[in-house]
């Protein structure tokens, strides 16, 4: 790998990492939940070609299957699914968060901003772009944040997956060569299966409670 | 052979509970299962000790098992076969008070196997990934049988399980990588290994900054699953929600699996930055989830929640022990696992069958006199209750004592004393709460238990095997146990 393809390699992870934060910043502010989920779906394209980028610059074909596999699992399958459940349980009505649009904008600018603080000092992975810890801390954040600030059972879904999109952002770019081709898949497979645990769940949820609120779920306490 | 063994065993009993039609076989397909792997367990520590320093691996380093491990392999089947013996005269008792559908028993059935499998790969995979993986495992067929009731507060309780649970899973995820992403010291043509005992090897050579980062991120994390507090608000509703023989493998193993996982970190981060970092914040979420338990025990209206809280204090107890970090501590807190799976089971079974009696797990609605109206399982939940709040002749008593004492031989003293006062008030919460259900008079209209052979044997052999274990611990098991303490510390 000459030094050349390297530099645009970095700086292509890089821009992608950053379209990748400015859909989670989207998600945050948008409404509707189908267009949550293509948002969602917008996103895990980009990780897969994050993965095609560094399978490409450092001739690692086994990183060429996390992209095929994010392809099919996550741009694919996975918006397919919610969205079957979304149609199936009649809900495409608004989410309604708890703190309204600007407010929330500020919040995840300030979340990212403490995601770069947190990375700065981090200099070994100069050469692998701390930018790119960065983008997959801020995702973490922000995806958590989204998480405690929607009320629908499907939404918090969807904000998990946003959280596990930054840690697979982390996976594939930070390690180089990304993680071992058992684990990639292994934990593709357990995102899938959490996925399909937490449908079966939303499911009984709306036919036990005749909503998918989840703010109601407050009978347990202390 | 025999750690592939005990990965396939749950995996085929899942598979022929899902296939098999007859009742009958089903129920005691489990319990058969759980009992060879008892067995299987047994050998295995047998093989650890008999090599002391060296770990068995299987399939070139991909499976691997130290006296840690072994341990662990051993606490697992062994409340596995109580909890699927108590199951078969539970669930026989639901199924005709029709409070379950034969679909959910079979669910039951199969999942339980997988759950089991999941935990025997946490403490048999040196892969750290595949570690991670296992360890979701057990979370998603887990939140299932929480959730086997269909109740509105089963699934409420399912969902926050399911949604913490998964949080905590993803930032120990994230943790994991940045583990690996230490590994890379240099640019090197290979991968590096992400097996835990080569990334213990070229520990001094990680990256110290993102070491401590990934620390961070795996204590959240595997912390959430091991419900320390902060993090334990999903614990009671789980462990009180789920069917009793689920609650007892929850709260007796699944916790100190997560903990387990949570300790392979703590030692090669040990082994990178020393053991400064790591101790002092097990020791804090240690210290702050026994300070936690005590007030919620004694203001608790509910009986399997209580119970709950009270593993948050064993889990926070085992916790601090391990980071106070002297020999005697740590050997005390693998010790105190040993006893509390073995106690802990047996409060939930007893918990399970006056549910089933009185419909309800309120102290409120249960009344007084459960001495009259239940004989049997008021004096076990009693035994069992002595034993888990630490009293002679049962074994927690000894674990309990030898972390208190480690830590006033290692100049801890003010932790002791802390440790002492919240085992106090537990004490007094829990007794204070059982004395007025178990004594007193009984409501004379209440229907008397009909105790069955299986039922009674499940509550009382693990009291019967903590008995034997305080009177004399054998020799073998205290090899074990040093050597496992050993690893934890870092001194093979």
């Amino acid at each position: 790998m000459n030094p050349h393809t390297a530099e645009t390699a970095s700086n292509l992870i890089t821009l992608l990492a950053s379209f990748m934060l400015v859909l989670q910043l989207l998600l945050a502010v948008q409404s509707m939940l189908v267009t949550n989920i293509r948002l969602f779906a917008l996103q895990s394209l980009l990780l897969a070609a994050i993965a095609a980028v560094v399978g490409f610059a450092y001739g690692a074909w086994h990183v060429y299957v996390v992209a095929l596999l994010t392809i099919v699992g996550k741009v694919i399958f996975l918006p397919w699914l919610l969205e079957r459940l979304v149609r199936q349980i009649k809900i495409e009505q608004e989410v309604r968060p708890f703190i309204n649009m600007p407010a929330s904008m500020l919040i995840c600018g300030g979340l990212t901003v403490l995601a770069y603080v947190v990375a700065r000092p981090i200099t070994s992975l100069e050469r692998l772009g701390s930018n790119t810890l960065a983008v997959a801390i801020a995702l973490l954040l922000t995806g958590f944040f989204l998480m405690i600030n929607r009320r629908k059972a499907i939404t918090q879904v969807l904000a998990l997956l946003t959280m596990e999109n930054g840690v697979m952002l982390a996976a594939i770019a930070l390690t180089t060569y990304g993680m071992p081709l058992v684990v990639e898949i292994g934990v593709f497979f357990d995102v899938v299966i959490a996925v399909m645990v937490l449908g079966i769940l939303v499911f009984r949820i709306r036919e036990t409670f005749s909503s998918m609120d989840v703010s109601k779920l407050n009978q347990l306490k202390w | 052979m025999l750690l592939t063994f005990i990965l396939v065993i749950p995996l085929v009993a899942a598979l022929l509970c899902l296939v098999v039609p007859p009742r009958r076989l089903v129920e005691w397909l489990n319990p058969a299962a759980f009992a060879v792997l008892l067995v299987l367990a047994l050998i295995l520590c047998r093989a650890v000790i008999a090599s002391p320093g060296k770990a068995l691996t299987e399939w070139g380093e991909f499976l691997r098992a130290d006296a840690l491990s072994a341990w662990m392999a051993l606490l697992i089947s062994s409340v596995s076969l109580a909890s699927s013996l108590y199951a078969v005269s539970y669930f026989r008792r639901d199924l005709a008070q029709a409070a379950l559908n034969p679909r959910r028993w079979r669910q039951f059935h199969v999942l339980t196997p997988l759950f089991a499998a999941g935990m025997f790969l946490v403490v048999l995979a040196n892969n750290l990934g595949v570690m991670w993986m296992a360890v979701e495992a057990t979370a998603l067929s887990s939140v299932l049988l929480v959730a086997l009731y269909n109740r509105k507060n089963s699934l409420e309780a399912a969902w926050k399980y399911v949604m913490l649970g998964s949080l905590g899973l993803v930032l120990a995820l994230f943790g994991t990588i940045l583990t690996y992403a230490a590994a890379i010291v240099q640019p090197r043509p290979e991968m590096p290994s992400f097996n835990w005992s080569s990334l213990l090897a070229m520990a001094p050579q990680l990256d110290h900054h993102l070491m401590t980062m990934a620390f961070l991120f795996v204590l959240v994390g595997y912390g959430t699953k091991a419900g320390l507090a902060p993090m334990h608000t999903w614990l009671p509703d789980a462990h009180s929600e789920a069917p009793s023989p689920t609650s007892a493998m929850l709260s007796g193993v699944s916790l100190k699996i997560a903990l387990y996982a949570l300790l392979r970190f703590h030692i090669l981060t040990a082994a990178c930055l020393g053991f400064g970092l790591g101790c002092r914040l097990l020791l804090c979420l240690g210290l702050f989830s026994m300070l936690l338990a005590g007030p919620f025990i004694l203001m608790q209206k509910n009986l399997k929640r209580m119970l709950a809280y009270s593993s948050l204090e064993h889990v926070g107890l085992i916790c601090a022990a391990v980071g106070m970090n002297s020999p005697l501590t740590v050997f005390g807190a693998l010790l105190h696992m040993g006893f509390h799976a073995l106690t802990k089971p047996v409060l939930f079974f007893a918990a399970g069958n006056i549910h089933q009696q009185y419909h309800a797990l309120e102290f409120r609605r249960i009344g007084a006199g459960l001495a009259h109206t239940m004989p049997i399982t008021a004096l076990l939940l009693g035994l069992a209750a002595v034993a888990v709040c630490g009293f002679p002749p049962f074994g927690l008593f000894i674990s309990e004592l030898i972390v208190i004492a480690g830590g006033f031989r290692s100049h801890q003293a003010w932790i002791s004393v802390v440790i002492l006062a919240t085992l106090i008030a537990v004490f007094c919460g829990i007794l204070s709460k059982l004395v007025g259900m178990l004594l007193g008079p009984a409501d004379s209209r209440a229907a008397r238990e009909a105790p069955t052979v299986s039922n009674v044997a499940a509550m009382s052999l693990p009291l019967a095997v903590l008995l034997a274990l305080t009177v004399g611990l054998p020799d073998a098991l205290f090899k074990l146990l040093d050597q496992a303490s050993g690893i934890i510390r870092g001194t093979p």
